[in-house]
């Protein structure tokens, strides 16, 4: 069973990188080898200087994690929680008041830090949780798809936070997501996985901008002259490429205006009737369509029911 | 070395702040023993002959309280383990597992606070038996017993971290738990002097360190020795069943929180 396959890639001190895929493309499996989690069967992982199976102390000494699930202890208090984290990253004992009570002002817990988790909402949790992690300064922080199952404004505030600590500690942050959107406003650098494979990894601009500055997207009838139809567009100087998802045809341009009249005219000459067309401007989402081909989300074609629950009684933890 | 204690200690710490914070839990743990010596007390109350034809002169609650003190050890500490799936279940393993701290500080710290539990469990229950007219020849005893009792605890702690350890999901650990519990019990001179037993059944009871432990708590209690075995024996049964079961605990902790849950 292997769920990661030649994941080869280097992140940069003090760089957020961004680690993209759809579930199940073994985002969690690598997560979980970098953070000592799970041996590596082949291969070799260098986080921080120390290498993840021969100096797996020494990693832990310098990582923080925050899982996917928030896991933070409910019986306790948000300040327990912490000294729980502190003593067991090993913070020196007269410290561990000072950097909890810096750490509860920037995520803003201070006046619930007496009371049991219990009682905190979903996002309060997901702060602590984060907290937890980088209390001991880290050198670099892996943070587990931090905002899955988050309310909008609550997930653009743990962006900030994110970031915060990011200026404020100087450390290197590895985030997996499946939100494009967080990927985007968050990263300096992006790696999109998928099937277990890296796909590419640049700067979020510069995918966009590889893909050309727009987007234009149509649906049309199906009919004879379809394949005549993709030839002459293809033709088109502006057009970089033509993702086809049945009916639909998303075009990666530039100077969008200009193509559109040239699409119509292929068209009306080809007799092809176009029910839809829109142009817009390249998102992740569209980089993300143009390497994997298809969209960010399980691909119910390739459904496996035993492999996927194979993958889930690995990853699950 | 110095590190493992403070490690140890840690989880300790964690495991009797949620303790501390459970008082429903305290008190359900209490229900099971409080009903065996009020009802099976005195249901068998009758049976004194029985008692003291083997040389015990007291009333048969007297012979039986310290079968139940062991009784609260045994299951409160075999029942503790249950929590180490939780801890992987929701994340909290994982947090312990990426930080520097060593994974038999986990299985250690973690039994040590059960046994502790277990023996607050059962000092509870020494007070009921007072409360409802069991009398110590010497209360200073009581020292010594609580000893015994944090002792023998940490030996089935590690049976129950061992088990939970190894369990997949909460079924088989209570299945197994369950399957373990009752029959060490029973296999014991907790309700009836072994005398009693037959042979044969006497003769597998002498290989459960349950039976050593409540010999041992009933002399100290009630002044009476039974069942011919030193003192001395005895404690050292004990303490060779939990260095035991405290190795393989860890040993097998450490195994299997490296694999995927």
């Amino acid at each position: 069973m292997v769920a990661v396959n030649d994941v080869s890639f280097s992140v940069e001190q003090g760089e957020i990188f961004g680690f993209l895929g759809p579930n199940g493309a073994g985002k969690s499996t690598t997560m979980m080898i970098f953070t000592t989690l799970l041996k590596p069967t082949s291969g070799q992982a260098i986080i921080a200087g120390f290498d993840v199976t021969k100096d797996a102390k020494h990693v832990r000494e310098n990582i923080g994690f925050v899982q996917q699930e928030t896991a933070v202890d409910e019986y306790l208090t948000g300040r327990e929680n912490l000294i729980l984290q502190a003593k067991l990253n090993h913070i020196p004992k007269k410290e561990i008041n000072k950097r909890i009570d810096e750490i509860m002002d920037l995520i803003e817990l201070t006046d619930k830090q007496h009371q049991a988790v219990v009682t905190y909402s979903g996002g309060m949790r997901k702060r602590l949780d984060i907290a937890g992690g980088l209390l001991h300064h880290p050198k670099v922080l892996f943070l587990d798809e931090p905002t899955v199952g988050l309310d909008i404004q609550t997930r653009r505030k743990i962006w900030q936070y994110i970031k915060k600590i990011h200026i404020e500690f100087e450390m290197t942050i590895f985030v997996t997501t499946h939100y494009m959107e967080e990927a985007d406003s968050l990263c300096d650098r992006i790696g999109i996985i998928d099937g277990g494979k890296i796909q590419v990894i640049d700067t979020p601009q510069n995918m966009k901008n590889a893909l050309g500055n727009e987007i234009i997207s149509l649906v049309v009838e199906n009919n004879d002259n379809h394949n005549s139809f993709l030839v002459e567009l293809k033709k088109i100087e502006f057009i970089k490429k033509i993702n086809e998802d049945d009916s639909k045809l998303i075009l990666f341009t530039s100077n969008g205006t200009e193509v559109i009249p040239k699409i119509f005219q292929i068209s009306s000459n080809l007799g092809i009737k176009i029910t839809s067309i829109s142009l817009t401007q390249p998102t992740l989402d569209d980089v993300f369509i143009s390497y994997t081909g298809h969209e960010i989300r399980d691909d119910k074609s390739k459904f496996n029911r035993k492999i996927e629950h194979a993958k889930m009684k690995r990853m699950r933890a | 070395m110095n590190s493992v204690i403070y490690d140890t200690y840690t989880i300790f710490w964690r495991e009797l702040k949620r303790y501390k914070k459970s008082r429903s839990g305290v008190l359900i743990r209490l229900i099971q023993p409080a009903i065996w010596i009020i009802v099976v007390g005195n249901i068998f109350s009758e049976t004194q002959p029985l008692i003291q034809s083997v040389g015990f002169e007291g009333e048969y609650i007297e012979f039986m309280a310290p079968g139940v003190i062991i009784l609260t050890a045994i299951f409160t500490s075999i029942f503790g383990g249950v929590n180490t799936l939780w801890d992987r279940r929701y994340g909290f393993m994982n947090k312990a597992l990426t930080s520097p701290i060593s994974r038999s500080a986990i299985a250690l710290g973690k039994m040590s606070a059960i046994s502790l539990i277990a023996a607050l469990q059962a000092s509870l229950i020494i007070g009921i038996a007072l409360a409802i007219g069991v009398t110590f020849p010497n209360p200073l005893m009581i020292i010594p017993i609580m000893g015994i009792v944090i002792l023998f605890s940490l030996g089935f702690s590690g049976i129950s971290v061992t088990l939970a350890a190894t369990s997949k999901s909460q079924e088989t650990f209570w299945g197994m738990i369950n399957f373990l519990g009752i029959p060490l019990f029973m296999l014991s001179p907790a309700l009836f002097p072994l005398e009693l037993l037959p042979d044969w059944l006497a003769a597998v009871a002498k290989l459960n360190p349950v039976t050593y432990t409540v010999l041992l708590v009933r002399e100290l209690m009630t002044g009476v020795s039974e069942g011919g075995v030193p003192v001395l024996i005895s404690i050292g049964i004990i303490f060779a069943f939990v260095i035991a079961m405290v190795a393989i605990a860890s040993y097998v902790f450490t195994r299997e929180v490296n694999k995927p849950f």
